[in-house]
């Protein structure tokens, strides 16, 4: 059967929205059931059929695992002997300092490359095998290294190895910020009497000051999950939050979904408003700043 | 060089000498700017890939004494990896992994883009969901996967109500399953990553190109195929070649979940490596098998760079193309 031409057109837009829709559920399906398993009562963790829609909601989980509040815990899957609000506050603090630094280092560098070419574009490229070789392959003697120097299970030591791994993508997304700044702009300040330094603190990072945010906050989301490098160079001494969740598994008495997922809601939802302040900025930090909008 | 020289007047001596100084100024500028990196290149990276080696070569385990009096034993550890089967059913997985979830996220994230490369209504709330799966914490994907993913689960319980007869698939514990399972959260999580990667492509192709084929009454799959895709291959090798990469050092979710089980079904080469250094405490050839996937890695890497590279300069070449048109 022949259709007119909007028809036709209207037919597509349907079938669009609901390919859209489609996804949509599956995307958020699992972020709706995270959440809503966070304010089940033990009862509905595993009941089957299946509880979408948690009744009665309950606070508890929350508090029994960020406040270690036995009082809200009515039932057996009490866990007060983790710390997590101590794990946020190492998370935060690794997090923030080492991408702090990676941001700093990697926008002094990138300045110097698109300005003064002190990394040929091969050496640009090797650089990014940092964060293209699995960390896996080195981290059995950096636990070792760390141990002989003093660093293995200090925050010192993750900042430094998280400061290392993200220094690419901070070189790479600033050197596409400021490759755009007219170069025009210092040289009139040079011009005027700026030392080089200055140029690069007071001229030109503050022009690229929105850009530095994105890089910042993309790298955070990198820095804020890290799992391998946390697990092993940190143990007992220092904890991140994403170490804190795996330690619900297993340590426990059989599966507490809702005390995990509780602590699941936490370490993600900073994540997310992150990443959704950046989101037109995420292309470019996820492809070294090889694709722009 | 960036930085405009300065044409003073005066006598040629000073001028010459004012000019060495500043040469030399620039180069200490330069090796300023240089020098952090190459000091935690020299201070963190070298001395552990030397203690790697050592270690590949000599065969010590925690139970040992001291690690820097351990035996050498020249190539034996590199012998033993290479003819572990479990190291080489590793390597076939991880490569199966990788490939399949790159090629499952690039289908889905490139489905998605096309779909909503062109304004209309909604467009920003659909973004807004489909990057969110990137932004939850890997980890936090295992645990998530584990209470949906159990035999009565939510998703076996939806999957029984759309196709209309009890279905449970054991997603977790059925060793034929595991792998594909762990593709299948990969594709979840990094489907957003090739969407986002693939908007920013579509959105930058030149319309003039597509509305001067419109004309001429080129139908919309010649096109897609004559125009769109050949103009978004940079994005599209960017996006497969990084999600590559990526999937061949996955390690939150695997470990997370299935710590290498059931069996050794999920046993990737992460996994396997992990295990070797951290349960059976064998650093030695755990380190050696480091070595051999590092210089798997490497070859794989310097591969990936010079596509990387060569598509780089395109994807630059129609940025300044872009600008040029903007500003005319």
């Amino acid at each position: 059967m022949a259709m007119t031409k909007s028809q036709r057109r209207r037919a597509s837009t349907i079938v669009r929205y609901a390919a859209l829709s489609v996804w949509a559920l599956i995307a958020f399906f699992p972020i709706y059931w995270m959440i809503s398993t966070s304010f089940k009562p033990s009862s509905e963790w595993f009941s089957w059929p299946p509880i979408y829609f948690p009744h009665p909601a309950t606070l508890n989980n929350y508090l029994n695992v960020w406040f270690g509040a036995q009082e809200y815990a009515k039932d057996q899957y009490s866990i007060s002997s983790q710390k997590p609000l101590i794990s946020l506050m190492n998370t935060t603090v690794i997090a923030t300092t080492s991408t702090f630094l990676s941001v700093l280092f990697g926008a002094i560098l990138a300045y110097g490359v698109s300005r003064y070419k002190i990394l040929s574009e091969t050496r640009m490229f090797q650089l990014l095998m940092l964060r293209m070789i699995p960390p896996i392959v080195v981290v059995a003697p950096l636990s070792l290294y760390y141990t002989a120097i003093g660093l293995n299970d200090t925050r010192t030591g993750l900042i430094l190895v998280y400061f290392l791994t993200t220094l690419p993508y901070a070189v790479w997304m600033t050197k596409s910020f400021i490759d755009e700044v007219p170069r025009e702009i210092e040289q009139a300040a040079e011009i005027l009497g700026a030392s080089r330094w200055r140029t690069i603190f007071e001229v030109v990072l503050p022009l690229i000051r929105s850009g530095l945010v994105a890089t910042f906050l993309f790298i955070l989301i990198l820095t804020w999950s890290e799992y391998l490098l946390a697990l092993i160079i940190t143990k007992t001494h220092v904890t991140t939050l994403p170490i804190e969740l795996s330690k619900y598994q297993g340590s426990t008495e059989g599966r507490v979904y809702g005390r995990q997922a509780a602590l699941a809601v936490g370490i993600t939802i900073p994540l997310m408003i992150v990443g959704l302040i950046i989101r037109k900025h995420l292309a470019r930090g996820f492809s070294f700043g090889m694709v722009r909008r | 060089m960036a930085v405009a020289t300065l044409q003073t007047g005066g006598a040629p001596d000073s001028v010459s000498s004012r000019e060495s100084s500043r040469r030399r100024g620039i180069k200490l500028f330069k090796i300023a700017l240089l020098s952090p990196l190459v000091v935690l290149i020299f201070c963190i990276l070298t001395p552990v890939l030397l203690l790697q080696l050592y270690f590949s070569f000599h065969q010590w385990t925690v139970y040992l004494g001291s690690w820097w009096d351990a035996d050498f034993v020249g190539l034996d550890l590199f012998r033993s990896v290479l003819t572990d089967p479990r190291f080489g059913w590793a390597v076939v997985r991880s490569l199966a992994f990788a490939t399949g979830s790159t090629i499952g996220c690039f289908i889905f994230g490139f489905l998605l883009a096309y779909l909503m490369y062109k304004p209309f209504r909604g467009q920003s709330f659909y973004y807004i969901i489909f990057i969110l799966p990137m932004l939850t914490v890997p980890v936090v994907v295992a645990y998530t996967a584990e209470m949906m993913l159990y035999r009565d689960g939510p998703v076996n319980h939806i999957i029984s109500f759309l196709i209309g007869h009890d279905f449970r698939v054991s997603w977790l514990t059925n060793p034929h399953m595991a792998l594909t399972t762990a593709a299948l959260l990969e594709v979840w999580n990094w489907t957003p990553f090739s969407f986002i990667i693939m908007l920013a492509g579509l959105a930058a192709i030149p319309k003039e190109p597509i509305e001067a084929a419109e004309i001429l009454g080129a139908s919309k799959w010649r096109i897609f195929w004559e125009i769109q895709v050949p103009l978004l291959r940079p994005v599209i090798l960017l996006a497969l070649v990084l999600r590559f990469l990526e999937a061949m050092a996955e390690f939150p979710k695997t470990w997370a979940l299935f710590q290498g089980g059931p069996g050794t079904a999920t046993e990737t080469l992460p996994v396997y490596i992990f295990m070797t250094t951290w349960q059976y405490f064998q650093i030695s050839k755990g380190a050696a098998m480091s070595y051999i996937v590092l210089m798997l890695m490497v070859g794989i890497v310097l591969f990936a760079i010079y596509l990387l590279r060569r598509e780089k300069h395109v994807l630059d070449a129609m940025y300044e193309w872009r600008e040029t048109e903007m500003e005319a």
